[in-house]
């Protein structure tokens, strides 16, 4: 199937004699020809998964990869992937067969976001590149490990905070380090509310075509509840998180990488906010968190807010290269002593305003790194170790920061956070929550 | 009837509420009940009515959060005792595994041995094994020590992972996390 006659980073590893289990690699990715098709396999289909698998065939098509196998717990889901991906592709309920793959260069990880953590890393001990989704983990000591596990084994890891690699992301980060609105020192990010569970129903046994084993994986064990399980597992703190691991994922995302923030982290966060009324569901509806960082001192705040507090998105005629903002109900205002700067959106869409998009550089102009687009920056990681623009590193600072704001949530208390020492800083019982033992053997 | 009893009263009435917008802001406030409210909200735990077993647990749930805070070791202290008497055989599993985490949050040295207990428990030894590796004393690392010994043979992979989690060395036993094992009914094209 490959296309080209140059040695893949295992059959290097193979012909080298470098078989050792669980030692790092020493080459860097590079080896890999750049007209090489990455083989790859797909861990969870639904959902975004779905679209993954959908953007990878049409790659398939035009040469750049090899999709080897599909994987999900639900085997009407999984045999829905299988006729869309088509022969030659195998299908697989437990992930763990893709990893034992030698022929397996890359993983595309799109199950709910408790297990993100858990197969990155094993994803990253056999050796695969990986591309997970957003956000990169559910707990403090799942962002080290992830870190961790990717530097370990060299392999390139892309989260799925792809607003990073979109234009107008592109053309927003250039017109703010320019110091068109001046000096930013906050940045207020708005998202409509969390839903309710309105329509809550008792436990129940799962469907036959469901493991639901697979499905809790690392989670403490609980009854199925079909209000807490594909999708819905969303609006749930142990598994989904609410709006602000989700889309919090994406908008914080930008600002960190905006304001050239990632690696950094806030000394404070505080936050309140409303819980639903009933129902299985449990993440804040509405919800209001301040970050305060130091040196260089400036504040960040996530809000859910009702939806006739959201700022008005901009009118677009649809001929511009973004078309019409379809998104408004998220994005961010930042605020600098010249001026302010707003952008709707953040993830797949994400549409900066007209005075960004207008602006011409000026010689001398500072420039920032264009993505060739999410996952072609995360070939080109693989293929020559570049760092990916939502590399791990930097997706685990945006995931603790939406972690640290359900945290402060949860406990309804203001936490203080020590960045270098990844660490809650005087509260033992936040110091606990920051990890979450796992159930065996679906552990880090 | 004292001012606590009247206060405990006030809050389990307010859980058995009809109205959504009541029980939720009985859970809510339901923090500063402290050790007393712990049994009486865990009776109402396993109420045939979901939302108000739900509110419940949920009050329960933010009597812990709101004692975990730093500088009430001697609250903490009071409602962990009330807790370690939920393990007891006459309480639900459904309970008893929920009482597991809620320790796991803020359990001293006291719930070590009742913990470790359950280690025997088909039903609840996996969530006893992960309170256990969350409690730092050291007390707990020995109990699963002893537990481990002690453990079936297809029980002891799993304290094995949370004494190498707590840093013991462990012979043998290594895990299997990496190990496939469901196979799926689906066929390639």
């Amino acid at each position: 199937m490959r296309q080209s006659n140059q040695l893949n980073r295992r059959e290097f590893l193979a012909a080298a004699g470098a078989v050792a289990v669980g030692a790092p690699y020493l080459i860097p990715s590079g080896v890999r020809g750049a007209n090489e098709r990455i083989t790859t396999a797909h861990i969870g289909v639904g959902g975004m998964g779905g679209y993954h698998l959908g953007d990878m065939i049409e790659r398939r098509e035009k040469g750049q990869v090899n999709i080897a196998a599909v994987c999900d717990i639900d085997e009407t889901r999984l045999a829905g992937a299988l006729k869309k991906a088509g022969p030659g592709v195998q299908p697989y309920r437990d992930y763990r067969y893709i990893l034992q793959r030698k022929d397996i260069d890359a993983v595309v990880i799109a199950t709910p976001d408790h297990w993100h953590g858990v197969q990155t890393v094993h994803a990253a001990e056999c050796g695969k590149h990986v591309y997970v989704e957003k956000p990169a983990c559910c707990t403090i000591e799942e962002g080290k490990a992830m870190v961790a596990a990717a530097a370990k084994n060299k392999v390139s890891v892309q989260v799925g905070s792809q607003g990073r690699s979109e234009p107008e992301a592109y053309l927003a980060h250039r017109y703010l380090v320019n110091g068109n609105i001046g000096h930013i020192s906050r940045v207020d990010c708005f998202h409509y509310p969390s839903p309710e569970d309105n329509n809550p129903v008792p436990d129940s046994d799962p469907p036959p075509e469901l493991d639901w084993d697979l499905w809790l994986g690392p989670l403490r064990w609980r009854p199925y509840n079909k209000r807490h399980c594909h999708g819905t597992f969303r609006w749930l703190l142990e598994s989904g998180g609410g709006q602000i691991r989700d889309r919090g994922a994406h908008v914080m995302s930008c600002a960190m990488w905006w304001m050239g923030a990632d690696g950094t982290g806030p000394v404070a966060i505080e936050a309140t906010g409303t819980h639903p009324t009933k129902g299985l569901w449990d993440s804040a509806v509405l919800m209001d968190v301040t970050y305060t960082f130091k040196n260089p001192d400036w504040v960040l705040t996530w809000r859910q807010m009702p939806d006739d507090q959201l700022p008005p998105a901009e009118e677009r005629t649809g001929d511009e290269p973004g078309g019409k903002i379809v998104r408004p109900g998220y994005g961010a205002i930042y605020r600098g002593d010249k001026g302010e700067f707003i952008h709707w959106g953040g993830d797949g869409g994400t549409w900066a305003e007209k005075k960004a998009r207008q602006w011409e550089p000026p010689a001398g102009a500072k420039d920032v790194y264009k993505s060739p687009g999410h996952k072609e920056d995360w070939f080109k990681g693989i293929r020559t170790g570049a760092k990916t623009i939502m590399n791990i590193e930097a997706a685990v600072g945006v995931a603790n920061l939406c972690i640290l704001g359900n945290l402060s949530f949860t406990l309804g208390r203001k936490l203080e956070w020590n960045q270098a020492k990844q660490t809650i800083v005087g509260d033992e019982q936040a110091q606990r929550i920051m990890s979450r033992p796992q159930r065996y053997p679906y552990h880090l | 009837m004292s001012m606590q009893n009247k206060a405990v009263n006030e809050l389990l009435a307010g859980i058995r509420d009809a109205s959504d917008k009541v029980r939720t802001e009985a859970w809510l406030s339901a923090g500063k009940a402290g050790a007393a409210a712990v049994k009486p909200l865990a009776k109402v735990m396993t109420d045939g009515d979901l939302e108000i077993a739900r509110a419940a647990t949920r009050a329960l749930w933010q009597i812990v959060r709101h004692t975990g805070r730093p500088g009430a070791n001697e609250e903490k202290r009071a409602v962990e005792k009330e807790l370690i008497e939920l393990l007891s055989d006459d309480q639900p599993v459904p309970v008893r595994r929920e009482v597991l985490w809620m320790l796991s949050e803020i359990a001293g040295r006291s719930s070590v041995k009742p913990v470790a207990e359950l280690l025997r428990n088909a039903e609840l030894r996996e969530d006893a094994r992960m309170a256990l590796e969350r409690i730092p004393a050291k007390g707990a690392a020995a109990a699963l020590k002893t537990g481990f010994e002690a453990a079936p043979e297809d029980f002891k992979p799993n304290i094995a992972q949370s004494l190498r989690k707590r840093g013991q060395e462990v012979k043998g036993y290594p895990s299997q996390k990496l190990a496939p094992s469901k196979e799926t009914n689906v066929k390639p094209l």
